[in-house]
């Protein structure tokens, strides 16, 4: 009886244990993946209530290095509340060598330096996350001694950690849209001030508004590029055309989706985007996007203010690179616009001109080389023939034969039906014709200096004998 | 066309076989070399501008190491186009004013009637082509192409060049006009030499005249019939050097002040204005770190409860030591009462916990807590500034209030 128990007891335990230990190494499938096989089972026997009775009240605090007391006290419902919270994740899986009393010895120069020891701890869960911020311009600025650039906790809080993204959707909530541009206004205030009065961030702050990008749909989320470099400056004009080509966006709002093809074929558009892009590095004057619409401010075109629309603002826009610019000038600019017979007609004929122009110029030409090299080619063939077979089939080439007849000709000339044997007097027609030629010519001149040189030719020519 | 020659030869005399005629002189050819050169960079720093989207321009562009790069090359060979151009009409102005020679370039009727003539060759209506003069139809309709191809593409150029400039006078409009005529010029341009030019000077057989500046007879004879035979028959003759000289001396100080006129005309063309900065136009000008002042955190430090109206001494339980104590030793002596000391409350603190009361009012040898802070090692060490106050205050009989 006691046998059985204990084999029962051990069983389940083992049992039980087993499926800690699938669940602990099954690969993760959500944002926030389990935890790593080198991180160290938490102590879990250490429940939140044991954190919180001490740091659940206010009152402890901590003497750093340059003076500053650390607040220890954490609101027990702000944690309970976060997303970390709600999972059931314990203070000391974060916290994460804090599980034995006394607290081993912590060093810190400033709350700063606090923050940024403890952020070390998120990469534990959310390593590709953590992967990718170590591309962006935060960690090369904190990298480069600067320690207000932001860490992981400045953007999701430490404690107050909210659910950003959909679990089943895997996309951005709708609500965290309105809380983006608000998270980097936390550092980014000036340019937050210039966006939430632009087209873009009016439209979502007052409107929530779902369609208008916010600061992470141009930057970027955890790899944030540094946007001051020549590279971000060249590849700006994708960032824009991500949305601004997208006819499911653009038509609700009645704007043209040829922005982007109608810069490209512009000069300063041709320079940025075909060329420069292949040495990334290049420092290249010509406006992107942003250079005239604005960055953080864009405006609707038709803002009495700023927008572009008004040749008042677009002048100031160009002489901001073209300080001599008068009121004439922005409209070399084809303001987006494909030309036609209403919108910039002159471009529009001019092109219309050259579409009809080339092909009948070249056209005409080509006709004419043609004809010239395939009788020059008949003519040779029949003058070799006539110093060579003469027993062949006669089968001269008929006069009225066509261009296409007679590269029919050519290609089949090997064929001994086809074959061709001029008379005697073409041979010799044709052998004499330089110095008869220059004989007629000659006569001529001396007849008459005012005669018509081509009408001698006409009526000096030898009956065909073909 | 061979056997024509191997017959002729057998026939006509050989010694006039064998004669030259110069068909271009120097100052024709240095033209025509420079004119190519300068066509070719043109039309391949050019055309990839034209046609950006291609992968082929990208690569020429790439082997001229960036747009900026092939602008500069473009804009170079286009002011060495535009010097040959000057040159060009300073030589025909030569040629016209001191040689006095035949107005060859210009069509005439007699070059239509030679285009339907050689039609009616080509269709077996005539046996031979029509009999060429100096330059026959297709060598004008090309000279006379480049002639108003460099016309246009110099203006519309110039117009490029300088659109401040331009606009000042004229509508916006005629800048992208401008470059639309330009590329559909290019594209003309070398689509004709390609294959007017090619087959006609290269590919019909390839005639060395323009690079060694002389024609044999055979070739005279075969290309220049007409011209072949005004030579021939004396029909042609250049002034006599006296006349020359005397003429030449009215020419230059004309051709010296056109060119100076042309040469002005030419640095105005380049010089007129600056049309942009050469800086980057900044992008964001707003300052990028405005941290938002954040909402100061409530006090660490609790503030003491007190009635009101009361008065609490700062060197008390309530004014001080409770919340020191509560920050530095809370941790373990508060809820937890560790080793069974509470400080949270004055009397748990009188109490003390299993080594004995840890303030004695009075006596700070007696109490505990500076019995154990004394010796240095403890884990909540209070700092020695810190436990001075503590035994002065105990020495004042720790008041409570």
């Amino acid at each position: 009886m006691l046998v059985r128990r204990f084999a029962i007891y051990t069983l389940s335990g083992i049992f039980i244990l087993s499926i800690f230990f699938i669940l602990a190494y099954s690969p993760s499938v959500i944002a926030a993946p389990n935890l790593q096989k080198e991180t160290p089972i938490p102590l879990l026997s250490i429940s939140d209530d044991t954190c919180l009775e001490c740091h659940g009240k206010p009152g402890p605090t901590y003497q750093l290095q340059n003076g500053d007391t650390l607040d220890l006290y954490i609101n027990p419902n702000d944690h309970a509340n976060s997303v970390h919270g709600k999972l059931g994740y314990a203070c000391v899986q974060c916290h994460r060598d804090v599980g034995n009393y006394p607290h081993p010895p912590f060093i810190a120069k400033d709350r700063r330096d606090v923050s940024i020891q403890l952020n070390q701890t998120c990469q534990y869960c959310h390593s590709s996350q953590n992967e990718l911020t170590k591309d962006s311009v935060h960690a090369r600025a904190l990298e480069n001694g600067n320690s207000n650039a932001a860490i992981c906790v400045d953007c999701h809080t430490a404690h107050t950690v909210k659910r950003l993204i959909d679990p089943q959707t895997q996309e951005l909530l709708p609500e965290a849209r309105l809380w983006i541009p608000q998270t980097c206004a936390k550092c980014h205030n000036e340019i937050y001030q210039k966006y939430q009065e632009s087209v873009h961030g009016s439209a979502l702050i007052g409107n929530g508004n779902p369609d208008v990008p916010t600061c992470i749909d141009c930057h970027g989320v955890h790899n944030i590029e540094d946007p001051t470099t020549a590279q971000f400056r060249l590849n700006s004009p994708q960032i824009c055309a991500k949305c601004h080509t997208d006819p499911e966006i653009m038509d609700k709002y009645g704007i043209s989706t040829q922005v982007l093809n109608t810069y490209v074929a512009d000069f300063h558009g041709t320079s940025i985007l075909l060329f420069e892009p292949k040495t990334p590095d290049a420092q290249e004057n010509k406006p992107v996007c942003y250079d005239c619409h604005g960055v953080h401010d864009i405006k609707a075109v038709d803002d009495p203010e700023k927008g572009l629309q008004v040749k008042e603002n677009i002048l100031i826009r160009c002489q901001v690179c073209h300080p001599d610019a008068n009121t004439n000038f922005p409209s070399a600019w084809l303001s987006h616009y494909i030309p036609s017979p209403t919108v910039y007609p002159v471009v529009y004929y001019i092109n219309l001109f050259y579409k009809f122009f080339i092909p009948t110029v070249v056209g005409g030409m080509a006709v004419l080389v043609t004809l010239d090299f395939t009788t020059a080619r008949r003519k040779k063939r029949k003058a070799s023939k006539s110093t060579g077979l003469e027993t062949a089939e006669v089968k001269p080439p008929t006069e009225e034969s066509t261009v296409e007849e007679t590269i029919v000709e050519e290609i089949t000339v090997e064929e001994p039906t086809l074959e061709v044997t001029p008379t005697e007097e073409t041979a010799l027609d044709e052998s004499n014709n330089y110095n008869e030629r220059i004989k007629d010519i000659s006569e001529s001149q001396e007849l008459s200096q005012d005669t018509d040189l081509e009408s001698d030719y006409g009526n000096e020519e030898v009956p065909d004998g073909e | 066309m061979e056997n024509n020659i191997q017959i002729q030869t057998e026939v006509e005399d050989k010694d006039l076989q064998r004669k030259e005629f110069v068909r271009f002189d120097l100052h024709q050819r240095i033209e025509h070399i420079v004119l190519l050169a300068a066509f070719t960079i043109l039309a391949v720093t050019g055309l990839p501008q034209k046609f950006p989207t291609s992968p082929i321009s990208q690569s020429i562009i790439r082997g001229f190491s960036g747009i900026e790069t092939a602008r500069s090359i473009h804009h170079i060979f286009a002011v060495i186009l535009l010097v040959v151009s000057i040159y060009h009409v300073i030589d025909v102005l030569y040629r016209i004013v001191v040689l006095r020679v035949d107005w060859s370039m210009i069509p005439v009727v007699e070059d239509f009637k030679h285009f339907f003539h050689d039609l009616g060759y080509y269709f077996g209506v005539h046996k031979h082509k029509a009999y060429y003069p100096r330059y026959n139809y297709v060598e004008k309709v090309e000279y006379l192409a480049v002639v108003w191809g460099t016309i246009i593409m110099a203006i519309t150029g110039f117009i490029m060049w300088n659109p401040i400039a331009v606009t000042k006078y004229l509508p916006g409009q005629i800048i992208p006009a401008s470059k639309t005529a330009h590329g559909g010029e290019a594209i003309l341009a070398v689509l004709s030499i390609i294959i007017w030019h090619f087959y006609h000077v290269h590919l019909r057989q390839f005639n060395k005249s323009m690079f060694i500046g002389k024609i044999s007879r055979i070739e005279m004879e075969e290309e220049h019939p007409a011209e072949l035979a005004q030579i021939e028959s004396m029909y042609v003759s250049l002034p006599e050097e006296k006349v020359i000289r005397q003429r030449q001396k009215i020419f230059f100080p004309i051709a010296i002040f056109i060119t100076l006129i042309f040469g002005l005309g030419l640095i105005w063309f380049v010089t007129l204005e600056d049309t942009a900065i050469t800086t980057i136009p900044k992008g964001e000008t707003a300052n990028i770190y405005v941290p938002i002042t954040p909402t100061p955190k409530p006090s660490a430090t609790p503030t003491t409860t007190q009635a009101p109206g009361e008065q609490v001494a700062e060197e008390s339980w309530d004014g001080k030591y409770q919340a020191m104590f509560d920050n530095r030793c809370g941790t373990c002596h508060g809820f937890t009462s560790v080793g069974g000391l509470s400080l949270a409350t004055y009397r748990s603190a009188l109490q003390g916990g299993k080594s004995g009361p840890a303030i004695v009012p009075g006596d700070p040898d007696a109490s505990v807590l500076v019995q154990i802070q004394s010796t240095g090692k403890h884990p909540g060490q209070l700092t020695i500034d810190e436990l001075n106050q503590v035994i002065q205050w105990i020495l004042a009989g720790a008041p409570e209030n």
